[in-house]
């Protein structure tokens, strides 16, 4: 049994950060499509503006939109802006989305820390409504499942709806209070705990995207016509139970340019319901480049790092390119 | 100039015969496409109420099947016979001689044709009884076609067998929908059709789904919410049991439409709260909130309102002769000018009332920051029941509100104040609450300013 070092450091967030690097791979190669450069990327802001700089830096776009919801920070938000080119919308997402100009080819990650609701899966219809061909869509949401209720909760429950407290009937109560008519039919307690939580609300975006992009082919010719293909589903827990899922929305004529951007060739790409789980393990400086001086690696080869145990050994080995290095800094 | 007699009959006759046409493209209009596939549930409902006269369907199945290639439909419910068939079940329309279940959903004698035209292009029904065994397999487009002169309306049986011994479980009928249209296609493929159609089903024969039918989609087993409404010794809701006579209601004697009608409270969801109405065991109005119940000026009732989500209504109508009930042919809501339905939505306003000023009296009750709360703890205490299980009439019981209390008359005061002045007057006051800090620099005040000082 591994001490606690080597379980996951909160504060950073290295799981968070290991996909942040993945999806950053991916959307470099949208390049078929148009130069990667001329994308526009939106996201929703933190403090931070960690998706902001990598993506700036790495993929040299400067068309950036960050949506704040808070609205009474914006002097904090304005100062810790991290370069010029980030545009900063004070408004929610359900406000700004409809109203940007979404001519331009787009990266939407819609990184949000609250679970899946009706509100989230509005975003997500406008997105799929008004994307333009080549676009990608990202969303992160919490998936993480609701745990036996203290007594107050289970008492109000009780009240609330006549029956004896049940956790499963419980979960079902609020998942239908977050997600309304889009929970699936047949969606039991059961189906509301563990990692099936996130499943069912992947499936719930997907058939929110599927259904929006229906409707949107209604009046489009066949050429026109806006195809959806899934790309990514990550799954990490730095603390809470993270959910990612996304994909490309690109017209039916433009088939050619998404094959040529081979994202199947990304070891991290899910088209479906198994998720490509993120994790990371704990590893000092050392003991990374003891490992990276071995990688890539042939797989008959064994990977070793004296007293790291062997899952966290493969689990690096998965992940090495896009492990974040933290460090303390002294500035002065 | 002297014409025939034929040939003048001729110069005044007016052409006023349907066209295939009118039932291909107009009729399927009127139908949302979860509402078409419902009907021909209503049709597998009708055959196990003609096949278990008890009420108890358990045993009995209709299985859905929807995909983009097709749509199937199967049951065992008994089947269609073949003079049925030849003679009633595929005309548009039902005539006087038309031979019908008592009770039944089907009333009008055009869902199963109009569910076809409204999916597909091509289908196939084959229905087995325990005597008869028949298959009927048209193209929709060859059908029309074949022009519109009356001989060319019928349709063909390609197998037919008659006296055949089947057994009772071996009965029943499939249905088969292919060429879909290709919006029906689409919309067959998308997950979030399925769970839509999937909850219509669920709420639209919840009744026949308690009494055990086996209802599935794709496999998946429809589930219901039965109607449950919340009862203490304290809370108890409203029954009504009223009989109508068709002598009444239509002038000429015939079977008579018995009417139960149940108000009071359950779950508070603004979505569900209203009226539901059901005929012959079918949902067709659901939570209704609007003047098509109860609600609004133009009954003199309050119009549906955030309070009033608790409320719960439920109207059963019933009758061997459906043609008294009061539904649209879409099932998707009550025909208003029903004389039925006009008598009885007078007494469903009347039992609405106690509730709603219970309501009302709940809410004033949460909006009070003190004092004893009896309505409350009536609504929490009470256990949801199914509304079945209510056999006695009676009227609507709850407990009084809470008498106002004496003393002088009281104001309430609100303000906002810069929260950290808040917190620290708080500390100062020593008191946990923003309502304590209030209460107190207020008798500050007024021990000071007030003339209250000895």
């Amino acid at each position: 049994m591994a001490g606690s070092y080597r379980l996951i450091n909160y504060a950073l967030r290295p799981a968070k950060a290991i996909e942040r690097r993945m999806l950053c791979a991916a959307f470099d190669r949208l390049y078929p499509f148009q130069r990667v450069q001329k994308y526009r990327y939106l996201g929703l802001g933190s403090i931070y503006f960690s998706d902001f700089q990598l993506i700036h830096r790495e993929l040299g776009i400067t068309d950036m939109l960050s949506i704040e919801k808070d609205v009474s920070a914006k002097a904090c938000f304005r100062f810790n802006r991290p370069y010029r080119c980030i545009r900063l919308k004070f408004a929610h997402s359900a406000d700004v989305l409809p109203a940007i100009n979404w001519s331009r080819r787009t990266i939407v990650w819609l990184d949000y820390d609250d679970r899946l609701s009706t509100g989230i899966l509005a975003d997500i219809a406008t997105v799929c409504l008004r994307a333009s061909s080549g676009s990608l869509l990202v969303i992160t949401v919490n998936a993480q499942p609701d745990q036996e209720p203290i007594q107050e909760d289970r008492d109000a429950y009780q009240g609330q709806t006549g029956k004896d407290f049940d956790l499963a009937e419980y979960r079902l109560h609020i998942a239908r209070e977050l997600l309304g008519e889009n929970l699936p039919a047949g969606t039991t307690g059961a189906d509301l705990r563990g990692q099936e939580f996130a499943g069912v609300f992947r499936d719930i975006i997907n058939n929110v995207i599927a259904e929006q992009v229906s409707v949107r082919n209604t009046a489009l010719t066949p050429d026109e016509k806006i195809l959806y293909e899934q790309l990514f589903h990550f799954r990490y827990k730095d603390g809470a139970q993270m959910l990612t899922v996304g994909g490309i929305l690109y017209h039916a004529n433009e088939e050619e340019k998404f094959k040529a951007c081979g994202f199947d060739t990304l070891a991290f790409v899910r088209n479906g319901k198994e998720p490509c789980s993120i994790k990371a393990p704990c590893l000092t400086p050392k003991e990374v480049r003891y490992l990276n001086s071995q990688l890539p690696h042939r797989p008959s080869r064994k990977l070793r790092a004296r007293g790291v145990p062997d899952g966290d050994v493969e689990r690096y080995a998965e992940v090495y390119r896009y492990f974040p290095a933290f460090s303390e800094v002294l500035f002065s | 100039m002297p014409t025939s007699t034929e040939g003048r009959a001729d110069q005044t006759r007016i052409n006023a015969s349907p066209t295939k046409e009118f039932f291909i493209y107009m009729l399927t209009r009127d139908i949302p496409l979860t509402r078409a596939i419902l009907d021909l549930v209503d049709n597998s409902v009708d055959g196990a109420r003609r096949l278990r006269q008890n009420g108890n369907y358990n045993g009995l199945w209709v299985r859905i099947e929807v995909s983009p290639d097709q749509f199937r439909i199967a049951d065992n419910c008994g089947g269609i016979s073949v003079d049925t068939a030849r003679d009633y079940a595929f005309r548009f329309g039902r005539t006087n001689e038309t031979i019908t279940t008592p009770g039944s959903m089907g009333q009008f004698g055009v869902g199963m044709k109009r569910t076809f035209f409204r999916l597909g292009r091509h289908f196939v029904v084959r229905s087995t009884t325990i005597h008869s065994r028949f298959t009927v397999d048209e193209d929709v487009d060859a059908w029309l076609a074949a022009s519109d002169t009356p001989d060319k309306w019928h349709f063909t049986f390609r197998e037919l067998d008659t006296a055949l011994r089947v057994k009772e479980k071996d009965t029943g009928t499939i249905i088969e929908i292919g060429q879909l249209l290709p919006n029906v296609k689409e919309t067959f493929a998308l997950e979030n059709f399925r769970s839509r159609l999937a909850e219509e089903l669920s709420h639209a024969h919840a009744l026949t789904l308690n009494r055990e039918l086996a209802i599935t989609l794709d496999g998946l087993p429809i589930r219901h919410d039965p109607q449950e409404l919340f009862v203490s010794t304290i809370l108890k809701p409203a029954y009504i049991d009223k009989t109508y006579t068709s002598q009444v209601l239509i002038g000429h004697p015939g079977p008579r439409v018995r009417v139960k009608l149940y108000a009071g409270i359950s779950e508070r969801s603004l979505h569900d709260g209203g009226w539901y109405i059901f005929c012959n065991g079918r949902l067709i109005l659901r939570a209704d909130q609007t003047h098509t119940t109860v609600w609004g000026e133009r009954h003199q009732m309050r119009v549906y309102h955030p309070d009033f989500a608790y409320f719960r209504g439920y109207a059963y109508f019933d009758s061997d002769d459906g043609a008294l009930l009061p539904w649209t042919t879409t099932k998707t809501g009550v025909d208003a000018d029903s004389p039925t339905y006009k008598a009885v939505q007078l007494e469903m306003i009347e039992m609405t009332k106690p509730v709603l000023n219970f309501l009302s009296n709940l809410a004033k009750e949460r909006s009070a920051t003190e004092g004893p709360r009896p309505l409350e703890n009536a609504v929490a205490s009470a256990r949801a029941m199914q509304v079945q299980t209510v056999t006695r009439p009676c009227v609507f019981v709850a407990p009084p509100p809470a008498p106002v209390p004496t003393g002088p008359r009281m104001q309430k005061i609100q303000f906002s104040k810069p929260a950290a002045e808040v917190e620290k007057a708080k500390q100062i006051l020593k008191v946990r609450s923003f309502t304590a800090v209030g209460e107190k620099t207020f008798e500050y005040f007024m021990r000071y300013e007030g003339g209250e000082k000895e």
